[in-house]
């Protein structure tokens, strides 16, 4: 059981620290301490997390997630307020922290585990346990030195979670190891929240968090934003997060697009871009969307003279450079006669098929063999996906598609095949 | 002095920690060198050697026995140095424990220093051979040796955890111990008889020097077969445990910052 009461923890940022007696007795003697400045990682911030509870922390990085499981785990003390946790403590800070390198694996279990405040009896009766959980039995009585550091992570994983815990204390380790280890450890993590055990949890992985949890407090700047139930924590988070993004990300692009000119763009000029914008769904200008959203994409021309049968075409790039598409008015059938003085061309993409990434967008203008370039700008317009509406996270295409489950045997209670748009 | 007691009964849950960092401790040390476990026992023997050279040879003193009597103030002479020395990097040198996990912290700066007694005991080896090699023999008032080396770890425990925190907030208590204990040395009867000095100087340093006391006291029991007198006795145990305490109580003030300080 955690309690958790008006807790506020100060740090003090010392530019430059006196860790010297003579910058102490200068500072004293001058009466000066100048360079001390004040920081609060939490303000205020209370929550109680019961038996047999799970409970997520929710922020960006700097939002204090971290000072909180410090707290809890007593590495640090708060400046006011008071931390009350009962029962024993496994905190997966780091994992393997303490391991010493010239020792065994099996060494090692043995002195992590009594950091974790286990006997030896308890570390004895469990050894093979560890051993096993951590597929180590091989390499367990080599130095640990020689382990790669996802053999690291699995010993520091398996003595941990021996520790038969009241609270477990996680901050973001599940990223390490290979994909069945991770699920291994999810499952370990599950199977102790089914024993009824409390569980504190940072990730930012809101997923994970939304159906592991069951409360969840959103820190920001050190300060509660909201409380409750984690799917409703998590939901004004993310709403949060994707307006301030897209705040930021629009007004990070508006300034990156005219250095490019130089090195992104050649061409004849007979027939010029002038400029390309992007429309959102709404209509608006801006380069973020949705997947699923329509995308459309203004080009601006201006022909100082009659051109017969130009090319407009764009294509997008993800954002290591590797071509997604390439589409041209040609292949596309569009022919166009001729242009001359100013106009528009439209490229619509009524539902946007990427993932959540940022893209770049080159647009062009050829001669009608696709030879000649008029005005081509390669890669020089950014636009972002986000994620709000789907869930799909791999990968960066979304395929429609449908599932359907067939079982063979009678017994099995059929299932309506669902549709994924 | 409640919360000195609680930080004791935590201290004995975490037993079996101050064991394994000790082992840790001692296999770390030998498991990298040639000669490892011999090391312990060769080291005290070569510095015997050179100081019987130097100040039993070069310069003549007419103490019988003398490579015996230097190794008898060089074993519990070392044991300090390693404790003082190595105990100001116990907390600053395993930051990274200590910002990852909780455990009662003067755990390291303890285990350190009991590292250093069990490679005392083991470098005492060296001693009860030379004891055998010089035919001196050792009366029952040997018997003594546990209780003065309790009182040695008693004033080393107070004075490791004064230095391992305060070099937390100024590191260079490092720098300035390394002179302070070169002059400690010199202080200490490790090669010399303290009742050489002229008398009014001894007894000055018996009295402010705790490890002049407890050297002559290792001399006393092992060496002149005779018991260690009560009252001298009885004053270093009291400089070791008031050390001991203001070490601890310094400590247990600063030690709720070390997570966020080291």
């Amino acid at each position: 059981m955690v309690l958790f009461e008006n807790v506020s923890k100060r740090f003090i940022l010392r530019h430059e620290r006196h860790r010297s007696f003579q910058e102490a007795f200068v500072n004293k003697w001058k009466h000066r301490d100048r360079s001390n400045e004040e920081f609060w990682a939490l303000r205020d911030v209370s929550f109680t997390v019961g038996e047999s509870g799970t409970f997520g922390l929710v922020g960006e990085n700097g939002s204090g997630k971290s000072t909180a499981l410090k707290l809890i785990t007593r590495i640090i003390n708060p400046t006011s307020g008071n931390v009350k946790v009962e029962g024993r403590i496994a905190a997966l800070l780091e994992l393997g922290a303490g391991f010493h390198q010239d020792l065994s694996g099996r060494e090692n279990i043995f002195l992590n585990g009594s950091i974790l405040g286990m006997t030896g009896k308890e570390m004895r009766a469990r050894l093979d346990e560890i051993v096993e959980f951590s597929e180590l039995e091989r390499f367990i009585d080599t130095p640990v030195k020689h382990y790669s550091s996802g053999m690291y992570a699995r010993l520091g994983f398996a003595v941990a979670i021996s520790s038969d815990p009241d609270l477990l204390v996680i901050d973001e380790v599940l990223s390490v190891g290979d994909e069945a280890f991770q699920r291994k450890c999810a499952d370990k993590i599950r199977e102790i929240k089914d024993r009824g055990k409390s569980i504190i949890l940072v990730s930012h992985n809101l997923q994970t968090l939304r159906d592991l949890c069951d409360e969840a407090v959103w820190l920001d700047a050190g300060v509660e934003r909201a409380k409750g139930p984690s799917h409703e924590v998590v939901d004004k988070y993310l709403e949060w997060a994707n307006i301030k993004n897209k705040t930021r990300l629009e007004g990070a692009q508006s300034h990156s697009q005219s250095g490019l000119e130089e090195t992104h763009r050649w061409g004849t000029r007979e027939v010029e871009l002038t400029a390309v914008e992007f429309v959102d769904a709404e209509g608006r200008p801006g380069s973020v969307f949705d997947t699923g959203d329509s995308m459309l994409v203004r080009m601006h021309y201006r022909a100082r003279q009659r051109v017969e049968k130009p090319v407009f075409g764009i294509a997008i790039h993800r954002i290591d450079n590797l071509l997604i598409n390439g589409p041209n008015t040609k292949t596309s059938d569009y022919d166009i006669d001729w242009v001359e003085g100013e106009g528009v061309v439209q490229y619509l993409v009524p539902s946007l098929p990427l993932l959540e990434g940022t893209y770049r967008l080159s647009a062009a203008i050829y001669d009608h063999s696709c030879l000649h370039p008029y005005d081509h700008h390669d890669r020089m317009y950014m636009f972002t996906v986000q994620p709000r509406t789907v869930k799909e996270r791999n990968g960066f295409l979304h395929i429609p598609c449908q599932w359907c489950i067939e079982p063979k045997s009678a017994v099995h209670e059929g299932r309506a095949p669902t549709s994924n748009r | 002095m409640v919360s000195f007691r609680q930080h004791l009964g935590e201290l004995l849950r975490y037993r079996g920690l101050i064991k394994n960092l000790v082992a840790r401790d001692l296999k770390a040390r030998y498991k990298n060198s040639f000669l490892g476990f011999a090391w312990s026992l060769v080291n005290p023997l070569m510095m015997m050697s050179v100081f019987t050279l130097v100040f039993g040879i070069l310069m003549r003193n007419d103490i019988p026995n003398f490579p015996v009597f230097v190794l008898i103030g060089l074993l519990p002479w070392n044991l300090t140095v390693g404790s003082v020395m190595g105990s100001m990097g116990s907390i600053v040198g395993n930051g990274n424990l200590i910002k990852k996990v909780y455990f009662p912290r003067e755990i390291l700066p303890i285990s350190l220093v009991f590292s250093n007694v069990v490679n005392f005991l083991l470098a005492s080896i060296i001693l009860g051979l030379m004891l055998i090699f010089f035919q001196i023999s050792v009366s029952p008032l040997a018997l003594y040796f546990p209780l003065v080396l309790l009182i040695h770890i008693i004033f080393l425990l107070g004075l490791a955890l004064f230095l391992s925190s305060i070099n937390v907030f100024f590191r260079d208590t490092q720098v300035i111990m390394e002179v302070l204990v070169l002059a400690w040395m010199f202080m200490t009867p490790v090669f010399y008889n303290i009742e050489d000095l002229t008398s009014n100087f001894s007894r000055v340093m018996y009295i402010i020097n705790p490890m002049a006391s407890i050297i002559s006291t290792y001399r006393v029991i092992l060496l002149y077969d005779a018991a260690p007198a009560w009252d001298f006795l009885a004053r270093t145990t009291a400089t070791s445990v008031a050390v001991f305490v203001l070490g601890y109580w310094f400590f247990l003030k600063h030690a709720p910052t070390f997570g966020e300080e080291v």
